[in-house]
Formats: structure tokens, sequence, C-alpha cells
């Protein structure tokens, strides 16, 4: 359903006439910017290069990043997990999960070990919150992964909630090492060139880097203030 | 080569000394002074302070009295700078435009002059002292003589230099902003005198007058055991010859 | 004026922050480390000066062609499932907002930090309404405990310590806890929490509007943005009308130079892009989504040689370069917009009546010019309001407008600058004392208030140069 505009005409009319035009034009001639420095940045590394990058990068921004091979991988969201302290946990619903060999950590050895698992689900509304806001760790999939600030790039909606990523206190993000790009220029490119192609964009797209924080008090950092105070990226090398 | 000394109403005034450096300099380094006569201000005073019309009076009077030499050189970053302004100034004005371009076109601030266009270094000159060096705002962000300074400076023999902590911070002078705002004013130029005197050095030294007389009369007025002098002043002592 | 902040004159705002000891130490040690950290990160970047040049392209292009994106934005936020109100008056925007907190039937609201909604002063009229407006940006919420202003852009409490945190924690929550910031953020955290899940609307600023998608960016490291947006029913955004880029592409480049000269982060720890309310069968997230469009005298600016000034970003990196700003703190300039960036814009958007004294309060010494990510000229406007205010508006007090039109007339006439200059330390003999001034009058008064005058040299610059010429050999 379209939403309402209001009292858009005299505005727009007005900023018109400042700028010199009988009216607003109907079309524009696309800008072609004199200068494009974003695209030298990181330019011609290899996917282990980026992933150097975006190793240290994690170290300067409180977040650890573990390097998995795809066999390993329940093992390692495992000890992550248990390193943070274990459940309650909410992940995404998300197919990813099952190819990435996730389900029987999820459904039964965590259960087993008294870690609940609890999956977002759209159907169970507000409730799919309070499971979050009770949970201790938050599990998602980044969409892409930027080397240089260390940012994983999610997309919220529908099965994936937006709270996931921000009421427990630990999160962990996983990646397939493929998906490092250099900055987000190229996520920036990559998503306008859906747009332009006639894909919806998703109502939430977050971009992270790290945990929580805030130097509000006396310019003093401090990690964690309303969204997660731990963070972890698990890579999965050999995706 | 014959250059056209702008001499400033400052040096003109308080500090003859400064003007008496240049002249020598300058023709130690080959050049024949000259000193057009009619130069009074550049009219900067009037202009910063928004007088635009004010100082325009002042400024075609510069534009008559200098449009016919070969170079104009002034011993003050802040008043080349003016000089560099003036076919703003006279933007669209058919008769004052053009030769306001002439007279920016070529005008340089001394130590832009000896390192960009007499293409020297070393001037040969030597002191012996422990000096720190304010930048000057209009000098380097507005003029963008960065450097020629300190590369005349670093080739002075027996020199001993320190590095003023924030260097490029602005002194306070801001020409009528010292008496107008003199609150602030007063922070800034003690602000800037502290950091002097924690760089042990005996002598403060820059490039423009005005920074210079606001400096010069905190660290006085404060008590600091500094002595500010002009660039020209360092640059024109020689070993050899007996002042 | 609801941008205005307390309602002393100038000079005594200037007094009282010249006086605050711990302020002053606060934002001159904030300007050091931030700057350090600025100049770190642009450095790493490399190339600086192109991201500048492109960054002031891009805000360009768009002011040029403003109204052909805010109909694109407007179109395509409404293509979503948004409403979209423009407001040409920050009363008109108070006026909607407050209208659909009726509609919903709201008792709590949610904001995180957002500039122009403090230049339309949305809280204090929906507070006025009955409702409960809970600041979440960390140094927003602490000064909202204690009803009291933002002094800077980005980190606006800068000018408390964290003892005045706890005792204002203690007093207003009971907080029995120690004055380290983690303990005092915990505690905010636990406060927030519960209020982000009980808040019927989440109000936010937009740091830009992509028009190309209809989505809004907002940045944040603490995360309250997200919370304030993923929890409540209602999303509210307000962003002032020139806050937007044609699409992601530029987003991208204008959030990393936004970062950088901010804090010197290469992206802050959330940069969420929101496009209309949730989706269909989405469980978090906002049912509804309005966007507010505010002009507020931004369009009076439009077509104007101010027109630059549109430009910014709101980084803050000139408040952290500009050494006026770091003797007398943000509260001094009487604007919550403030720094450079506040004085060229306070007197803009507030007047000359309440703001002529800003521009004056600059040495125009650059500083600002040269770290501004999008090339805003700052120290060149600050000029032109200077040149306004004493040309077309004629408020330059009689005595400088007389000493200024003497200025005039004695440069540009060498027979009475000679005559001036000649008897210049005849005159003034009476007062020199040890080849100083030792009385001051009039302007020299203010000078000597601080610092040492020098007398006249006894022999004039020109006339040591016409005896030398003259063939006198003095040295």
């Amino acid at each position: 359903m379209t939403g309402q505009i209001q009292n858009r005409q005299a505005f727009i009319e007005k900023i018109s006439q400042k700028l010199k035009r009988s009216e607003v034009p109907s079309a524009i001639e696309p800008p072609q910017w004199s200068y494009a420095p974003q695209y030298q940045v990181l330019k011609h590394k290899t996917q282990d290069e980026l992933l150097e990058v975006l190793q240290k990068q994690c170290q300067l921004i409180n977040t650890s990043c573990v390097v998995t091979k795809l066999a390993d991988l329940p093992g390692a969201v495992y000890e992550t997990i248990q390193s943070y302290g274990g459940g309650p946990v909410i992940a995404w619903q998300d197919e990813r999960f099952g190819h990435y060999g996730l389900t029987e950590l999820f459904n039964e050895r965590l259960p087993k070990e008294q870690v609940p698992v609890n999956t977002w689900d759209p159907a169970k509304g507000r409730e799919n919150v309070s499971l979050a806001e009770k949970a201790n760790v938050g599990i998602t999939i980044a969409e892409q992964m930027l080397a240089e600030s260390g940012t994983a790039v999610l997309f919220s909606y529908k099965n994936h909630g937006r709270a996931v990523n921000f009421l427990p206190e630990k999160s962990i993000i996983l990646i397939p090492k493929s998906m490092i790009v250099p900055r987000m220029t190229q996520a920036a490119a990559s998503l306008r060139k859906r747009v332009l192609q006639g894909e919806k964009v998703p109502p939430c797209i977050n971009f992270i880097s790290g945990p929580s924080n805030s130097a509000d008090i006396e310019l003093i950092l401090v990690v964690g203030v309303h969204g997660p105070n731990y963070m972890t990226y698990i890579v999965i090398e050999d995706l | 080569m014959k250059v056209a000394l702008f001499a400033t109403c400052l040096v003109d005034m308080f500090r003859t000394n400064v003007g008496k450096s240049t002249v020598e300099l300058l023709e130690h380094l080959g050049c024949e002074v000259e000193f057009p006569k009619g130069q009074i201000c550049c009219g900067q005073p009037a202009y910063n302070a928004g007088f635009v019309k004010d100082s325009k009076e002042a400024m075609k009077h510069m534009i008559e009295v200098f449009e016919e030499a070969e170079y104009i050189v002034s011993p003050s970053g802040s008043c080349a700078y003016m000089f560099k302004k003036y076919p703003e100034v006279f933007r669209g004005d058919p008769i004052w435009e053009p030769r306001a371009k002439k007279v920016a076109d070529k005008t340089y601030e001394l130590t832009q002059f000896i390192v960009d266009v007499l293409r020297v270094e070393d001037v040969g000159a030597a002191f012996d002292g422990n000096v720190t060096y304010h930048m000057s705002c209009h000098m380097t962000r507005l003029l963008g003589v960065k450097s020629a300074p300190m590369t005349l400076l670093s080739n002075v023999r027996g020199l001993k230099y320190t590095e003023l902590p924030n260097k490029d911070t602005c002194c306070g002078f801001g020409g009528t902003f010292s008496v107008k705002m003199e609150q602030i004013s007063e922070q800034m130029v003690d602000e800037k005198v502290q950091h002097i005197i924690e760089t042990g050095a005996q002598y403060l030294i820059g490039a423009d007058e005005g920074c210079l007389m606001n400096i010069r009369g905190r660290a006085e007025r404060v008590g600091a055991k500094v002595e500010v002098l002009h660039i020209a002043e360092i640059l024109n002592n020689r070993m050899a010859e007996v002042k | 004026m609801p941008m205005k902040v307390g309602s002393e004159p100038f000079k005594n705002r200037v007094d009282e922050g010249i006086q605050n000891t711990f302020m002053r130490g606060a934002v001159s040690g904030a300007q050091d480390r931030l700057e350090v950290k600025r100049l770190q990160a642009v450095q790493e970047l490399g190339d600086w000066e192109t991201w500048r040049s492109l960054g002031e392209q891009i805000r360009q292009h768009v002011l040029e062609n403003l109204d052909y994106y805010l109909t694109q934005l407007s179109d395509n936020v409404a293509k979503l499932g948004g409403h979209v109100y423009f407001a040409s008056t920050a009363e008109e925007a108070r006026e909607y907002i407050a209208g659909v907190a009726k509609q919903k039937n709201a008792k709590k609201i949610v904001k995180s930090k957002s500039m122009v909604t403090e230049e339309i002063d949305l809280n204090h009229h929906l507070q006025a309404d009955g409702l409960e407006v809970v600041e979440t940006d960390l140094g927003e919420y602490i000064l909202q405990l204690d009803n009291d202003l933002p002094s800077h852009i980005v980190a606006p409490a800068l000018h408390r310590n964290k003892e005045q945190v706890q005792e204002s924690f203690h007093s207003h929550h009971g907080y029995e806890g120690s004055s380290r910031p983690e303990e005092l953020t915990k505690h905010a955290r636990k406060m927030l929490r519960n209020d982000y899940l009980t808040a019927d609307i989440g109000i936010t600023g937009c740091n830009f509007a992509v028009a190309e998608t209809g989505s809004v960016c907002i940045v944040t490291n603490e995360g309250n943005a997200d919370l304030s947006t993923s929890l409540p029913k209602t999303q509210i955004t307000v962003m002032g009308m020139e806050r937007l880029v044609p699409t992601f592409e530029e987003l991208e480049v204008l959030v990393n130079m936004l970062t950088r000269s901010a804090v010197g982060q290469k992206l802050p720890s959330y940069v969420t892009v929101l496009s209309g309310p949730r989706g269909e069968g989405d469980a978090d997230g906002p049912e509804e989504f309005h966007l507010v469009i505010v002009d507020n005298g931004r369009s009076e600016i439009l077509g104007t040689e101010f027109q630059p000034i549109l430009q910014c970003i709101r980084c803050a990196a000139c408040a952290n370069v500009c050494p006026v700003y770091r003797h007398v703190g943000g509260h001094s300039y009487g604007s919550i917009y403030s720094g450079p960036v506040g004085a060229v814009l306070s007197p803009l958007l507030g007047g000359y009546d309440e703001y002529k004294e800003l521009p004056f309060a600059s040495t125009l010494c650059g500083a600002c010019t040269d770290v501004c990510p999008v090339k805003i000229p700052l120290h060149e406007l600050l000029h032109k309001h200077r040149q306004v205010i004493v040309e077309k508006e004629g408020r330059a007090p009689i005595s400088e407008r007389f000493l200024m039109s003497i200025f005039g007339m004695g440069s540009s006439s060498s027979g009475l600058y000679n005559m001036g200059s000649k008897i210049a330390s005849k005159a003034l003999k009476p007062i020199i004392k040890d080849s100083h001034i030792s009385k001051g009058v009039g302007p020299l008064k203010n000078w000597m208030e601080a610092r040492e005058f020098p007398a006249p040299n006894k022999e004039r610059f020109r006339d040591w140069f016409e005896n030398r010429a003259k063939g006198g050999n003095e040295s």
C-alpha cells in the first residue's frame, strides 16, 4: 500500500524557485563524478589478503575473528557459545544454517546440554522479541564482510529479525570467506545493482562493525552500550 | 632582479629592523630592492572586519603603487595573501580586476620568494640560539606557504630548533579580533606563549609581524624569557659580517 | 528560538565559558585526541584531497538539484508504504509529529540523537502533550536528566565529568555505583533497555536519506537507533531537507568521510539503512514509518552566497580544530550548532539579532576550512557574514564605522599617512615609557588588558630606506 505524501508541492516549488528554475525537473542527467578514489582502496587484493586485513581490523574493534573449515564449523560455533557463557541462544531462521551443517548442533547437541536454541519465527510475532531479550547469544549470517572496516552486512526481514543482532549481549556472525570484499564501496555497488534490476531493498540493512560502544563520558571508550557487548565473526574459509 | 619591497605598515611603524633585515637579505641574495614610497596598507584590517567597501580605496592605492613592479615581496604572509585576494575583491570590475590580477600574480611572501623564485635554500646565515617557530595561519593555510620557512631555517648554521606544540594553532591575533574579542584572544595567545615556554627555546620566530606583535606583547606581559624575532632578522644574520 | 542555548548576552556566555576550567580542559583534551585520530584515519585512507573533492562535488550536485531529489525520495518512501510530511517550519514539523503520537495513543517515545529535532524543539512540545520522551544516545540521556543542552555536535556531554554523571544518576535513579564509565554505562543500558521494549514510538534523525531507494541511513556506535527503530510499532525519522544523497554509492562515500572526520573511525559500529516500515510478515521493525522533511530556514540559504554551508554533513571536524571553540566551549555560541559550522549556520537559521557576534568570534585562521570533508569555505563564509553585518545591515557600532572610514582615508592617501605616522610617536610621547605604550585608550585598552603594546619606532622603516638611499650609511 502506498504511503501518504503531504505538503510537497509548495515546499518543492520554493526550492525550485531558489534554484532559479520554473519547476522541478522530471528527470536529470545522472551525475558523472570527476573523482573515484574509493575504488582504489584494497584494490587487487586476494581473498587471503582480504582475510588478513579483516583479522587485523577485528583486533582494533574488539571483535574476535575465528577462521574455520566448513567441516569444523559446528565445533567452532559450539566453542564460541560456550566461551560466551552458554545459552539461551537465538538464531535467524535461515536454510543456510542447514547447508553449513549446523542443524544437529542447534536442534540436538546444544539443547541436550541445557543450551536452548530458539529460531526467529515470524508467526510467533512479538514473542520473538522476548526470546531475543532473554537470549545470551544471537547468531546471524552476513551477506558480505567488509575487510577494511571489519563490517558485517546483514539483511533483516521476515525470518531475519532485527532484534537478534541487538538484544542479546553476545553476537556471533557467520560469513563465507568468498563473501569478503574490500570495503563498503563494493557492498554499495552490489546493492545498487540489485535495486536497478528491480529487486526490493530489504526493510533493514545493518552494517555492523564490532560490538556497541560509546565515548560519551569524558571521551573514555566503553565497549558494550545498548547493542551487544561481545562479538565474534566466524569465517568459513572453504566457502 | 628588481624587487619592489612591500614593507607593511606594522614593519614601517613598529619594526624598522625587520624591514632593514629584509632589504639587506635580498641584496645579499643579489636583488636590487626598491621601496615604492606611496605604499601604506594592504587593507587587511578593514577588509577582514567586513568593511570591504572602505578597504577598497586602500587597495586601489596599493595597486597603483605596485603595478609596474617586476616582483613584489613582503615580509608578511598575511599581507602578501591580501594582495592575492585583490582580484576576487574587484571581481566584475572591468578596470580594477585586471590590474589587481597583475599585482596579485607577482606578489610573494619573503621566504616563498627566496625558495621558489630565487631558488635558494641556504642564505648563508648563522645564528647561535635555541629557536622555535610559529607557523602563522594566513601564511600557511591561506597563502599556502608551508615549508619555505623551515627549509631556510634548517640551513642556518648553529641554529637549534625545537618544534612548538600545536605549532599550527592560531595565536589569536586575527587583526581586529584581538581587540574586539579580547577575552578569547587573550586565552589563545596565552596558550601559545605557554607552549613556547614549554619548548625551552630562547627565541620565537615567525614570518608575520601581526602574530609576532601579539605573541611578543603577551610574552612580555607574563615575563617569559623569550625573544620574539622575525625570520628575516635570523636569515640576515651572517658570520662574516659584523653588525 | 528553540535552537537557542541559554539567554545570556554573548560576552557573558564567553566569559562563563572561559571561567569553566573543567569544560576547557575537556574540550582541549578532546580536540587534541580527536584531531590525532582524524589525521590518522585520513592518512591511512590516502588521497584525502581527492576524497574531499568528491565529497564536495556530491553535496553540491545534490543542492543544485534538491527539488528533484526530494521529489524522488518522497515518491520512493511512499512506494514502500512510508508516509512523508514536508514541514516548512519547526512548528509544522512538531504539529505533525504530535499528531501521529496522538493518533497512536502513544505514551512513551524513545529518541536517537538528532540535531534537527533539537533545532525544532521537539521534546518540549511532546512533553507538554503529556508524552514521556527518552533520549537514548548516552550523552543526550545524561543531559536530559538535568535539562542540560549539548555542547558539541558529536559528543554532546563533553562538558560533564564522570562524577557529575554519577551524581545525576544517583539523584534521579538512586544509582549507588561508582563513577567508572563502564559502570555508569551499564546502568544506562539497564534503564534504557526497558524503555526500548515499552516505547510506542521511536524517533530518529537521519544522517543521509537515499533518494533512489527511499531509504534513510542512521549511524551510531551505541546501537540505540537500531533498538529505537526495531522495537516500537511506529517510527518517525526527522531530517533536515538537505541531508540526502542520490544513491547507495554516494551514501557509502559520505558515511565513510563523516566517520573518519568526526572521530577517526573507518566506520562506526552501526550503519543502518532503513527502507520503509517493516516488510510483510516481519516480526519486528515498525508497522508504520513517517519521514518528516524540515526546511525551517534552509531554503532561504539556497541560491545565496551562503549555500555552501548546506553541504555540511555534521561531522564537527571544524569544531575539533577551532582554537576559539577550544577556549570557550559549545554553550558560548548560544546555539545547538556550535563551532565554525554553528557560527555560519546559526545567524542564517536564527537571525543576526541573536547571532551577530558569532562571525566575529574568529581570527579567520582557516583551520576549519582545511579539515572540512566536503570543502565548505567556512572562514570565507564567516567573512561574508561580517560584510553583510557591517555593510548591508549597518550593524557595526558607530565608533567602529567611523574608525574604518578614517582607515580608508588614511591608507589611500600617502600624504595623510605620512603626516599621521610621522607625528604618531610625538603625539603618543606622553604615554610612552621604555618604548612601550603605558596607558591604553580605545581599542588599545582592550589590547593592553592582556599584552604589552610597543611604541612606534623612532625611525620609520621608510625613512631608514630613504636615508640610506641618499647615502647615509646607517645600519
